[in-house]
């Protein structure tokens, strides 16, 4: 049985990150919008048991990384089910700064953005990426400088110098 | 630091909030529409498959050559669709292994199929959580989701099988007088559970025992720390309350005793077959403040008044 309130005050309370996170990993806003709506539709037809995960966001956050990683075949069925329902309202323009990061972010493996996205959206510490991406630690570490070398190649303004150790712990 | 990089991402935060998703009830309605959509594809697969199968080997049976006309294929079984769908229809949707190292928590939120009594709700709507005043407001909101609405009793899970429905929150609040700029003072794990007819007093009860069969039991932290448990003496909270404590001892920066304890507080209060429980956890290792805490304990249990009247 399956809890429609407790799974909508977690809809509620955490699809803004989830959105911003699946930008940031996609790097194209309305494939954000159709693979973060995939992702919270397995978490419905899950939710009896993921609403007792001790992480339900984290398990989130690692099908919405999988569904970018392959999102062209995943995507196929959502998107026949959810055109019924019209297309999504107007946006306005994105900010020069965001086109920047996101035409940069398509130049970087997507491990190194998901590092990056968790690192700079949410803040996580070494520890909790390498936990969520399933590596060891120096592995994320090696991601977030790699990650930050590109970046600061591809985007006006952004130093080249070496991860400080605060930046990535 | 890398502030550019900080600035980069924050521009795209805020220009992805913009995006809006739909409301969640539809986002439920369109996953359950799809799911069902698939279920049926399956099995109208599956049956295509039986049929295309039973017509293209009667169709060769019926070319072959001989003397005597064929008999019926007596010793082949004749699987028709009807007999067939039922084992192809559950489309197994594998979950997606949550391969954070992590492993689901055994304190779910249990929904049986029982009802509770006529006049007892059974869904929480939000109303039935207190407000806490201005001068208590940490200013962060709450947050509802998943996750312990009680602190560990050795592994016992008091009541959970006579659950109809449970929402939980957790809610930082400030003590009066703090200044604006500090840290919260505490942070409340509020829950309100609907229990099935007569089991909210049962669930009381096992939380009582639960609490006596577990003074003390061993708690995370290096070196290992022991919290222990006792039940306190409790009245003139809704139609009976269960009030206990967690102790564990203070520790300096290098986990030796610093003197004193980190106590908290957790009260259970039952109104008919409605539990409001508030698990004052503090913040960055603050205790729980008694008069602050009785206050707000009040506080839930007339917003649950309110909503059930």
């Amino acid at each position: 049985m399956r809890d429609a309130n407790s799974f909508d005050d977690f809809y509620r309370s955490t699809s803004g990150r989830a959105i911003r996170y699946g930008y940031a990993v996609a790097g194209d806003p309305a494939e954000a919008q159709d693979l973060v709506q995939e992702a919270y539709a397995r978490a419905w037809r899950q939710w009896a048991k993921l609403a007792a995960h001790p992480a339900p966001e984290a398990w989130l956050r690692l099908v919405i990384s999988r569904l970018a990683a392959d999102r062209f075949r995943r995507l196929r069925g959502w998107r026949l089910a959810a055109s019924r329902t019209g297309p999504p309202p107007d946006v306005g323009p994105p900010g020069e700064d965001t086109v920047l990061l996101v035409g940069a972010l398509r130049q970087l493996p997507p491990r190194h953005r998901q590092a990056l996205a968790l690192h700079y959206l949410f803040d996580l510490p070494v520890e909790e990426i390498a936990r969520e991406a399933g590596v060891p630690a120096g592995t994320v570490k090696s991601w977030l400088s790699r990650g930050r070398a590109r970046l600061a190649e591809l985007l006006p303004g952004v130093a080249a110098e070496e991860l400080e150790v605060n930046d990535v712990a | 630091m890398s502030p550019e990089l900080h600035r980069y991402y924050r521009s795209l935060a805020a220009d992805t909030d913009e995006r809006v998703l739909p409301a969640p009830d539809r986002l439920r309605r369109s996953a359950d529409r799809w799911a069902r959509r698939r279920a049926a594809l399956t099995v109208l697969a599956a049956a295509g498959l039986v049929a295309g199968t039973v017509a293209g080997s009667q169709l060769v049976l019926a070319a072959e050559p001989g003397p005597d006309p064929a008999p019926p294929p007596a010793g082949t079984p004749t699987p028709r669709p009807s007999s067939v769908a039922p084992s192809a229809a559950p489309s197994s949707l594998p979950p997606p292994s949550p391969s954070v190292g992590r492993t689901p928590g055994s304190r779910s939120p249990v929904v049986t199929t029982t009802p509770p009594a006529a006049s007892t709700p059974t869904s929480i709507p939000d109303r039935a959580f207190f407000v806490l005043p201005a001068a208590n407001d940490a200013g962060t909101g709450n947050y509802f989701g998943p996750g312990p609405v009680l602190p560990v009793l050795c592994g016992a899970s008091p009541g959970d099988e006579r659950v109809v429905a449970r929402r939980a929150r957790s809610l930082p609040y400030r003590r009066a007088g703090a200044t604006a700029d500090e840290v919260p003072s505490g942070n409340y794990r509020h829950s309100i559970t609907i229990y099935r007819s007569g089991g909210a007093g049962a669930a009381l009860a096992e939380l009582r025992a639960a609490v006596r069969a577990c003074p003390e039991q061993p708690a995370r932290g290096t070196p290992p720390v022991t919290v222990r448990q006792r039940l306190l003496p409790d009245s003139g909270y809704g139609d009976e309350s269960v009030l206990f404590e967690t102790r564990t001892p203070y520790r300096d920066a290098n986990g030796d005793p610093s003197g004193g304890d980190e106590v908290h507080l957790i009260r259970a209060v039952r109104v008919g077959d409605v539990v409001s429980l508030l698990w004052e956890q503090g913040w960055e290792s603050t205790s729980t403040e008694r008069a602050q805490f009785d206050a707000d304990s009040r506080r839930a249990v007339e917003a649950v008044r309110r909503w059930l009247d």
